[in-house]
């Protein structure tokens, strides 16, 4: 095997910098074609139908459910003064930062050459566009009218008011709509090559009428390229500050309130840290699910899943310093309301979430120290389902804890959700999910014309040269 | 007679290939050289004579655009239009409007780089290209790379065998000849593209329709907002109860609150009543005020029965300051106000019952001041 293993070339490392091999079989443009884009034209394994029937049902009921909610007011939720956010707001803050990860893999790793991303890059903006889409229900659920949410957005109208600007809520509106439209127009500029051959394979006439309508004609005209890889290069550095961005506008509307636990200038960075954290657990999870199912070992290989194994790693060390930060700042702030929050954390009625986030997002990762256990399946599917759940209850316990017990003591409220609650989480699982399979079925899973311009052979030897 | 030839193909197995085929075939023949690749080649731009793209510089403006009509519009909106003070910040908080003027240039850049690309710089999408009826398509979706010496617009003829001799010499596999296109048929990509673009068109038509005839004929059927609904207008009939009328009685024996039922039935027999009020100032002002919005309009200011209004009409008020009037007891003018004297209509309903009290202590005031002696002068003011 080693021997017909390829490298990316190089040369100009020293040899302990150089990485391992990232494909482990020969692969060439064909055969990857066959690979990637012949998967979407099989029938897909009995396998695929169990999952999205088992994934498809719970999206119903979690659909039916919000349906309830809809029609009959957000009562049915456990929400009560002094916990006005609760699961809405928690399950809209996690799944925006589930998608963080794909826009850093497709954004700032392009950036950065790592050049390993491109086997997974395509399915990772797959995720994100998803988990925008499932983030996005939350908050037109929450306002309970969803069919008045268009007033967030500025238009002229017969009150003749505007929004209030100045509110971080409506920063959210913008950035959270700007980050969907932008990961989805990257995601598709991406996907237009791919399309164009698709369309050129298919033989299924409707099948390539679709693809060919789609593909917008791409005939692949080196202008095409050129124009192409600039916009390229330019739409990921853009993204690249519009990723920070977004989290960081998600957690001003916690940072710029008043309320004790929320009121931090850690809190940016230590939601962007948190949203690449959980972005990437879930992305492990989907990979070592994908590259099984779909035959992709030779493609997402091992290398793939060490090396986001030790981005876990490292944002589970950065997590770890931001809760450090937040004992700190309780501390130094020597104010009674923020000790009796940050004590409500860790010792209060929800203090088995506290615990349960510092167990699953800081101590479970520090297996991934071991090289053994980065390249476990078990133990790294264990420290992934681990960081959902743990940055899951994290957001919990920064919205819960800190509402439950406000500046009136008379008001404090034990909040507990209801099954309408539980019913919308896993249903937002299911709806997620059954997205995801359903670009596994009609999509390529793998940008097969960026991966093919960095085989080995693919590029001409003298790049640049005019021979003139 | 042989169909216009639109360009000729000629197709390598490598981006090297390809790359060194291009300044041997540059030399040989004239016509628009063009590759087509299944994925980016480095080089290539430089080897064709590519212009630099322009995109960088369009994203550029587009993103300062962004920034400035973002900010623009939050200061105006905030600041000029609707001026709204919110935590105490002043008018022009320019902190507060950056997040937002980050996203919107964040916005105006990647679509103009993204749909800038695809729909103005590639001229996408466009499916009459010969190219996307060329059989070499599938292998250059796939793995080949293909050279294209193609006729520039109005010069159709070219050189088919000089062309296709030079790319077999620069070491091209296979050659292939493209004619110009036939037209498309009905149920092309091209067709559907513009269904959507007029279904797109008509919808935003028929919206733009829609919206000025709400806001002309407002109460056009079936958009009647809140005027029609079901509700009582005041003396309308209404069929609801059987004897039409749409308001209740109250029931028999309802009190109104504050206030005792009046049951005297003759001027003579309100004597009795006791005036419950004080003389003091705040209750003559009342008295005052009351008498000048309900009595003086016919009894005149002073309440002397010169009016301002009615002369002209033939009434003849009541002189309120006459000898007969000064001696009633204060029930019975009291009575008066309640139930009215002959041309005079009841007051009770203007007037609560503190009020008319203090009316009637009101024209005590000007009975006494209408006849006001000499000697009512203080001692001092009368030197």
């Amino acid at each position: 095997m080693d021997s017909e293993a390829i490298s990316l070339p190089q040369d100009m490392l020293p040899e302990i910098l150089r990485t391992q091999p990232v494909l482990t079989a020969a692969i060439g443009p064909g055969s990857l074609d066959d690979l990637v884009l012949g998967a979407v034209e099989r029938k897909p394994p009995r396998a695929w139908y169990v999952a999205i029937a088992c994934t498809s049902t719970v999206m119903l009921v979690g659909l039916a459910l919000m349906g309830y909610t809809v029609a009959t007011g957000i009562g049915v939720w456990g929400n009560n003064i002094p916990v006005a956010w609760a699961f809405d707001i928690i399950n809209f803050v996690f799944w925006i930062g589930i998608g963080h990860a794909g826009t850093l893999i497709s954004a700032i790793l392009l950036l950065f050459r790592a050049r390993w991303r491109n086997a997974i890059a395509r399915f990772a903006e797959a995720m994100t566009i998803f988990a925008v889409m499932v983030a996005g229900l939350f908050p037109l659920l929450h306002v309970g009218r969803p069919w008045l949410a268009f007033w967030l957005f500025p238009y002229p109208n017969q009150r003749a008011i505007w929004p209030n600007f100045r509110s971080p809520l409506l920063w959210d509106v913008f950035a959270v709509s700007t980050y969907f439209s932008v990961s989805l127009l990257f995601w598709f500029m991406g996907l237009v090559p791919d399309l164009a051959s698709l369309r050129d394979r298919t033989t299924s006439k409707v099948r390539k009428f679709l693809y060919a309508a789609l593909s917008l004609g791409w005939r692949g005209s080196a202008s095409h390229w050129q124009h192409f890889e600039k916009a390229y290069w330019i739409i990921a550095g853009i993204a690249t500050g519009l990723v920070l961005s977004v989290h960081s506008v998600v957690s001003f509307d916690f940072a710029v309130s008043l309320v004790p636990g929320w009121h931090m200038t850690i809190f940016p960075p230590y939601f962007v840290a948190g949203a690449i954290f959980a972005g990437f657990a879930m992305v492990v999870i989907v990979m070592i699910v994908v590259r099984t199912t779909m035959n992709l070992e030779h493609l997402i290989t091992m290398y793939h899943l060490e090396v986001m194994n030790k981005i876990i790693l490292t944002c589970s060390c950065l997590m770890g310093y931001s809760y450090c930060m937040e004992a700190w700042t309780a501390w130094y702030s020597m104010n009674q309301f923020i000790h009796h929050t940050f004590w409500a954390y860790i010792a209060g009625t929800y203090a088995w979430a506290g615990w349960l986030t510092i167990t699953c997002n800081i101590l479970v990762p520090q297996l991934l120290w071991v090289r053994r256990f980065r390249r476990s399946f078990p133990v790294m599917l264990l420290v992934a389902v681990a960081v959902t759940i743990g940055m899951w209850f994290e957001r919990f316990v920064i919205i819960v804890s800190s509402l439950h017990q406000d500046f009136l003591p008379s008001s404090w409220h034990i909040y507990k959700p209801t099954i309408v609650d539980i019913g919308i989480l896993l249903g937002s699982f299911g709806l997620f999910f059954t997205l995801v399979l359903l670009f596994a079925r009609v999509l390529p899973v793998i940008a097969t014309s960026e991966t093919k311009s960095a085989l080995p052979g693919s590029q001409p030897h003298h790049a640049g040269g005019t021979h003139a | 007679m042989r169909e216009p030839v639109f360009s000729v193909l000629g197709i390598f197995d490598s981006s090297q290939q390809l790359l060194d085929a291009i300044p041997a075939v540059k030399a040989r023949v004239s016509g628009r050289l063009d590759a087509y690749t299944p994925y980016p080649i480095h080089g290539i731009d430089a080897a064709l004579g590519l212009r630099k793209s322009p995109i960088g510089g369009m994203v550029f403006v587009m993103g300062l655009i962004g920034a400035i009509s973002a900010v623009a519009f939050e200061l105006w909106s905030e600041g000029v239009d609707y001026p709204l003070v919110t935590g105490g910040k002043p008018i022009f908080s320019w902190q507060a409007f950056v997040p937002i003027m980050f996203e919107v240039t964040v916005l105006f850049a990647c679509f103009t780089a993204g749909l800038g690309m695809l729909f103005l710089l590639n001229r996408l999408p466009f499916f009459r290209h010969p190219m996307l009826h060329s059989k070499s398509m599938p292998l250059i979706t796939r793995d080949k790379f293909a050279l294209a010496v193609e006729a520039d617009g109005k010069a159709i003829d070219i050189d088919v065998d000089a062309i296709a001799a030079a790319l077999r010499e620069a070491g091209a596999q296979t050659i292939e000849v493209l004619e110009q296109p036939a037209p498309l048929g009905l149920l092309s990509p091209n067709f559907l593209m513009r269904v959507v673009l007029g279904i797109g068109i008509t919808c935003f038509v028929a919206g733009y329709l829609t919206y000025w005839g709400v806001k002309l004929f407002p109460v056009t059927i079936p958009i009647v907002h809140m005027l029609d609904q079901p509700r009582l207008d005041p003396e309308r009939e209404d069929s609801f109860f059987k004897d039409g009328f749409g308001m209740r009685m109250p029931v028999a024996g309802t009190v109104p609150m504050a206030e005792l039922p009046f049951t005297i039935t003759k001027q003579e027999d309100a004597a009795i009543l006791a005036n419950p009020l004080p003389r003091t100032e705040s209750v003559l002002k009342k008295g005052q005020k009351n008498f000048n919005t309900y009595c003086s309009v016919c009894h005149g200011a002073l309440g002397n029965g010169v009016p301002s209004l009615t002369a002209a009409y033939g009434a003849k008020p009541a002189n309120l300051a006459s000898d007969s009037i000064r001696q009633l007891p204060d029930g019975e003018i009291y009575y008066v106000i309640m139930r009215g004297k002959n041309a005079m209509p009841s007051y009770a309903a203007d007037l609560s019952e503190d009020e008319r009290w203090s009316v009637v202590n009101y024209v005590r005031v000007l009975q006494r001041a209408l006849n006001a002696k000499d000697s009512d002068i203080p001692q001092e003011a009368q030197k």
